[in-house]
């Protein structure tokens, strides 16, 4: 945080963005860090006992279960630093999203947003043209679909087969500012984010 | 008008260090018997290209001119570079042998834009039959074939121990391992439920078997 404002004094930086809470199975945090945001009132929840589930995983059933003073009828979890560094570690955040389908969680990295488009559901996608695209994609990451159909895209599906192996929305382009997707089965949707 | 120098080096069982001219020599291999100095030609050749029947020649001959020696450790060494052409005059079993010998190593593929990286991925696995390896700097990632049982000597100087076993595209019923920390038994996997992240490599050899093609990912260590 404090090499985004270099000119201000590092420690007024921290200071200013202290997380809420620090949750985790603890083996990667520096004991220096921790100690610095335990002394400023930070929520430490270790959970170095649990190792069935992923950080992730274990922050999103935080927000989801303990988490007061939040309003949760409404709530969109964003996510920094899921993507890039280890490739198991990267699908294992992609799999915290397609397990908690009922929750909306966004994965964001320098280059792209991705979140799930439960099955259950029809899809309005209103996009912030000024912000994102026009690179998309539409992704059958756990299952073949046997039927999506799209619009507001470049290349649309219409009642289109997907799967791995064979045809995977990809290099696509957004054309309209709304976008909508119906499935079979849950796809990511993944979307470019403009570099400003 | 300048000179032109000629000189038949090629058949010389080494080349002098400072002949000149220094010449780059590519060997193109054509569908008819290979001439007895084959082996010559292709010693000189920094690239050893095939012209779709000349691989079939090279494939059937080149153990003839070795006959003491086991044919497949012949066609090893004798690997072309590339085999060109239309692909009408070689023969399955050659091609198909010459694939086996293949292994296309692809640097750039994760991290960038995620849309990007899904089409490197599905890659993948539309060449099931192809061993094709992404690289980034901190991951490795292949694909295991359902068709095939598998066993993957770990270089332990250079990756682990962080791995993964990926069912991407389709559940998998059933996947079994060995040489993990939290092995596989007839274990389902899918998106949405259990997948193998994060895990640990215990040993030099895993073995996985599984009813779908999966994808194996290791973390390569930090030099």
């Amino acid at each position: 945080m404090p090499l985004f404002f270099p000119q201000e004094d590092a420690s007024d930086v921290r200071r200013r963005y202290k997380p809420d809470v620090i949750k985790g199975d603890m083996d990667s945090i520096r004991r220096e860090v921790l100690e610095f945001y335990a002394s400023l009132g930070t929520e430490i929840v270790d959970k170095s006992h649990d190792q069935d589930t992923t950080d992730l995983h274990k922050c999103v059933t935080y927000i989801r279960d303990s988490a007061s003073g939040l309003d949760k009828s409404n709530l969109c979890i964003l996510v920094v630093g899921a993507l890039g560094g280890r490739f198991d570690h990267e699908m294992g955040n992609l799999n915290v999203i397609c397990r908690f389908s009922y929750m909306r969680i966004v994965l964001l990295s320098n280059d792209s947003l991705i979140h799930l488009l439960p099955r259950t559901y029809c899809h309005e996608i209103h996009i912030q043209t000024s912000v994102e695209g026009p690179h998309c994609g539409l992704i059958p990451i756990g299952t073949p679909s046997k039927s999506s159909t799209t619009t507001g895209l470049q290349w649309d599906l219409n009642n289109t087969a997907m799967e791995f192996g064979g045809l995977v929305s990809t290099s696509n382009i957004v054309k309209e500012e709304k976008v909508t997707v119906q499935s079979d089965c849950d796809l990511l949707w993944t979307i470019s984010i403009k570099k400003l | 008008m300048d000179l032109m120098h000629h000189s038949s080096t090629f058949l010389l069982p080494t080349i002098p260090l400072h002949h000149r001219p220094s010449l780059t020599y590519a060997l193109v291999v054509l569908n008819q018997t290979l001439p007895r100095f084959a082996p010559l030609l292709w010693k000189h050749a920094q690239l050893r290209l095939c012209a779709d029947g000349g691989a079939n020649r090279v494939f059937d001959e080149m153990p003839l001119l070795f006959p003491e020696e086991d044919a497949s450790d012949v066609r090893r060494r004798y690997k072309p570079d590339v085999i060109n052409g239309d692909m009408d005059s070689i023969r399955k079993e050659v091609l198909d042998f010459y694939r086996s010998l293949l292994c296309i190593l692809v640097a750039g593929a994760l991290g960038g834009r995620y849309d990007h990286e899904m089409g490197n991925l599905n890659v993948l696995y539309c060449f099931s039959s192809l061993r094709i390896v992404l690289l980034s700097d901190d991951s490795l990632i292949y694909l295991l074939p359902r068709t095939h049982h598998h066993e993957i000597h770990i270089q332990t100087s250079v990756e682990g121990p962080h791995c993964g076993l990926i069912p991407i595209g389709v559940p998998s019923r059933s996947s079994t391992t060995t040489g993990l920390q939290w092995n596989l038994n007839n274990t389902e996997m899918r998106f949405g439920g259990l997948i193998s992240s994060s895990n640990i490599v215990v040993g030099e050899k895993v073995t996985v078997q599984s009813d779908t093609d999966l994808l194996w990912t290791i973390s390569i260590k930090k030099l």
